[in-house]
């Protein structure tokens, strides 16, 4: 069963991939231009392979919490010279290793850090050491945040929640000389010739203005921060894998919830069964008790005031008569 | 990084709550080390309602200027007054609301609260209302903005917001009656006036000067899992305040799948959107309230709809963990940054007070001036009351005869009181 997951493969959506391909894309004239290129939270590399065409950084920093991960985006862009680094971008520890490679390269780094500060349990140290880095060595930033306000359904990765008014507070912490963008969603059709092959066309779309609600927030920071551009990119729809991916989440919720129907019906079974038990303990209890007074005993599991007598006893007592359990009766 | 936070007392209210939810959370990152200073002399350390606070340091005023800290941070006007008296390489005061407002005009607190404004600090705000009124007041400051976050172990939001088709529309009316600005009564009142059926809960802390209200259900005060379990069983807040911070209930409630109808206070645009996520009335229009109440209680569609949208708001605000991330990164970029530089403060700080003084010298005056004509009309009185024919007069008042003619009497009596007031 294929799980609610945040990395992008070849079976994520396609819009999401799209979305995710263009952050890569406005990044890439940077990216090539810089030195060296560090990607935080590379994940599997595939949008970035895509958005970089055949072109290539001539030295990278591949950066995620997976060792398997940072592996296969090696694979995936296939770098010539690629270090790759495991670690947690919330460790000051890891985030001087990942400086440190950074800097031994005596260039100006560009840092793409996409979909990444939501992971995180905190971002503080992370936003230091992007804001010292800037600073001291001029590296460029850019980073993305989505728009949670966006989505209906809370995502159970993300540690932080994002909104307008979240991410004005996050850009007041950034350097003073940044690049703000929205991105915003882009939806739309096309009529092809029935037996034409694949072809390119040029679109006309108008997006923007102060009320596009956007999916993500965008910032970049950093010398070259001016230097971000801004894009449009729309694919045609593989109707079928989405189609399949859309199945594939639904077959997979109807399971979850015949699992829950059926977990809740073996609770409703069990729970008989325990009433029916409890009920025939209390009988043997009924029964043991009666067969205890015919012989006089104490009654066993009963507490002192529901002994026999007890009442009896505890109201003919004086003060000073104040033993804490009751005697049985002879 | 040692970071104290100034505070009045400890007692449960909105803004001690969120200095000590960030003082909390800033406490648990690495490195931090938060100290709550209580300034007032008479205030020891009790923490009624507030379950974690035994894990935070608490310090008196007299034992805090003894330590040094790297910021040291005001949370309301009066603490500013010992905010200079800490060693500390960085001042800053955090604005929870435009403090001045609470007073009314003839308040000596609401110049005090006002003239605290000028102080060579860098600010931190909690509602981009107060960091634009402090961009204009004060361009030289430095200000960042830290939104309230919401306890999300205490108010999780619901996975779909509840419906409610049938039964009265729960109202659920919050806030400090004694207050003047929360209009709490007014809220009560615009409630009452509904046609539709509807049930109003009030959770208030001060029941006296609730006084006699109409109201289903009256309770408080309440511990914020209390005010929880409230909102979940309630429809829609009416807030009619006039003046709020960061506006916190009402999104509290979003989070337990109300919506709410409030009056366009400062705060409200951070997250209430009209005909979204919420409705706004009209200032002073009970009726109004009242109709729109009815409306929700009538379109049981759109109360849904509102209750739906309100829980999607609610989803993507941050919680208290992520606030306080912005709080510490807020802090350390301020002991980064030189200390604001403090000849404009004390410039604009000064022309406040000659402004406060030519307003108290005129007040001054106008009280001479009371008093001399109250002294004219005090020797009349006196002369008349020793006048023996007149003391006869009102001892007749101690007969029945006396009363009939004094109370024919009383419009000449009553023209002529007004006439020497």
């Amino acid at each position: 069963m294929s799980d609610w997951q945040e990395r992008i493969t070849f079976e994520t959506a396609p819009a999401i991939r799209v979305e995710h391909e263009l952050r890569y894309r406005i990044a890439a004239p940077l990216i090539l231009a810089g030195d060296p290129w560090a990607d935080l939270g590379c994940g599997n590399g595939l949008a970035a392979a895509a958005a970089l065409g055949d072109s290539r950084p001539a030295h990278a920093v591949l950066v995620d919490i997976d060792q398997a991960v940072v592996a296969r985006a090696a694979s995936a862009l296939e770098l010539t010279d690629a270090t790759a680094v495991t670690g947690d971008l919330t460790d000051p520890r890891d985030l001087q290793r990942i400086g440190d490679a950074l800097v031994r390269y005596q260039g100006e780094p560009v840092v793409t850090c996409f979909e990444v500060v939501e992971h995180l349990s905190s971002f503080v140290e992370l936003i230091e050491w992007a804001g010292m880095l800037a600073h001291d060595h001029g590296a460029t930033f850019v980073i993305s945040v989505p728009n949670d306000a966006f989505w209906s359904i809370q995502n159970p990765h993300h540690r932080s929640s994002w909104s307008e008014g979240a991410f004005e507070a996050l850009r007041e912490l950034l350097p003073p000389q940044r690049t703000l963008l929205r991105q915003v969603a882009v939806s739309g059709s096309a009529v092809v010739r029935w037996d034409s092959p694949p072809k390119l066309r040029q679109l006309s779309v108008q997006v923007g203005g102060t009320d596009a609600v956007a999916t993500h927030f965008i910032a970049a920071f950093g010398p070259r921060h001016d230097d971000l551009q801004t894009a449009a990119l729309a694919n045609q729809t593989d109707a079928t894998r989405q189609r399949r991916w859309e199945r594939e989440r639904e077959s997979n919720l109807a399971i979850a919830q015949k699992v829950v129907v059926e977990q809740e019906a073996t609770i409703a079974d069990q729970r008989g069964d325990l009433r029916e038990r409890i009920a025939q303990f209390d009988e043997w209890r009924t029964y043991i008790h009666e067969l205890e007074r015919e012989l006089g005993r104490p009654l066993s599991g009963a507490s002192a005031e529901d002994q026999p007598g007890a009442a009896t006893e505890a109201s003919s007592h004086t003060p000073s008569d104040s033993s804490p359990q009751a005697e049985p009766p002879a | 990084m040692k970071v104290a936070f100034l505070v009045n007392d400890l007692q449960l209210s909105g803004g001690v709550g969120v200095v000590v939810q960030h003082a909390r959370r800033l406490n648990a990152l690495g490195g931090w080390d938060i100290t709550l200073v209580l300034v007032r002399e008479e205030e020891g350390a009790s923490w009624h309602g507030y379950d974690y606070l035994p894990d935070l340091r608490v310090l008196s005023r007299q034992e805090a200027l003894s330590e040094r800290f790297d910021v040291a941070i005001a949370t309301w006007w009066e603490t500013t007054f010992t905010l200079f008296e800490l060693s500390a390489a960085r001042h800053v005061y955090f604005v929870q609301s435009l403090e001045d407002r609470f007073y009314r005009h003839d308040e000596a607190g609401r110049l005090g609260a006002a003239l605290t404004l000028d102080l060579p600090v860098t600010f931190i705000t909690e509602a981009s209302w107060i960091q634009q009124t402090l961009a204009g007041l004060r361009p030289d400051a430095p200000c960042y903005i830290v939104r309230n976050g919401i306890d999300k172990d205490v108010f999780p939001p619901l996975e779909h917001a509840p419906v409610n088709t049938t039964g009265p529309l729960r109202v659920l009316i919050e806030g400090s009656p004694s207050s003047w600005f929360k209009h709490v009564h007014d809220a009560i009142y615009a409630a009452a006036a509904m046609r539709e059926p509807h049930h109003v809960t009030v959770i208030c802390d001060d029941r006296q000067a609730l006084g006699e209200v109409v109201a289903d259900e009256i309770v408080g005060p309440l511990s914020h899992r209390a005010m929880a379990a409230a909102y979940e069983q309630s429809d829609v807040v009416l807030k009619l305040s006039s003046v709020e911070g960061m506006f916190g209930p009402p999104l509290e409630g979003f989070h337990r799948g109300t919506t709410c109808v409030v009056t366009p206070v400062t705060g409200h645009d951070e997250y209430v959107e009209h005909g979204w996520n919420g409705l706004l009335t009209d200032w002073d229009d009970l009726r109004g309230t009242a109709r729109q109440l009815d409306l929700l209680a009538r379109d049981r569609e759109l109360l849904h709809f509102l209750r739906s949208n309100a829980l999607e708001t609610a989803r993507a605000w941050p919680s208290w963990e992520q606030a306080s991330q912005f709080m510490a990164s807020a802090l350390l970029a301020i002991a980064r940054e030189p200390a604001p530089e403090f000849h404009a403060a004390t410039a604009r700080l000064l022309a406040d007070l000659r402004g406060g003084i030519d307003i108290y010298d005129v007040q001054l005056r106008e009280r001479a001036e009371f008093a001399r004509r109250a002294l004219r009309v005090e020797r009349i009185v006196g002369r008349a009351r020793a006048n023996p024919v007149i003391r006869q007069l009102l001892r007749l008042r101690r007969f029945r005869i006396g009363r009939v003619v004094a109370r024919a009497l009383r419009p000449l009596s009553s023209r002529a009181r007004r006439l020497l007031s």
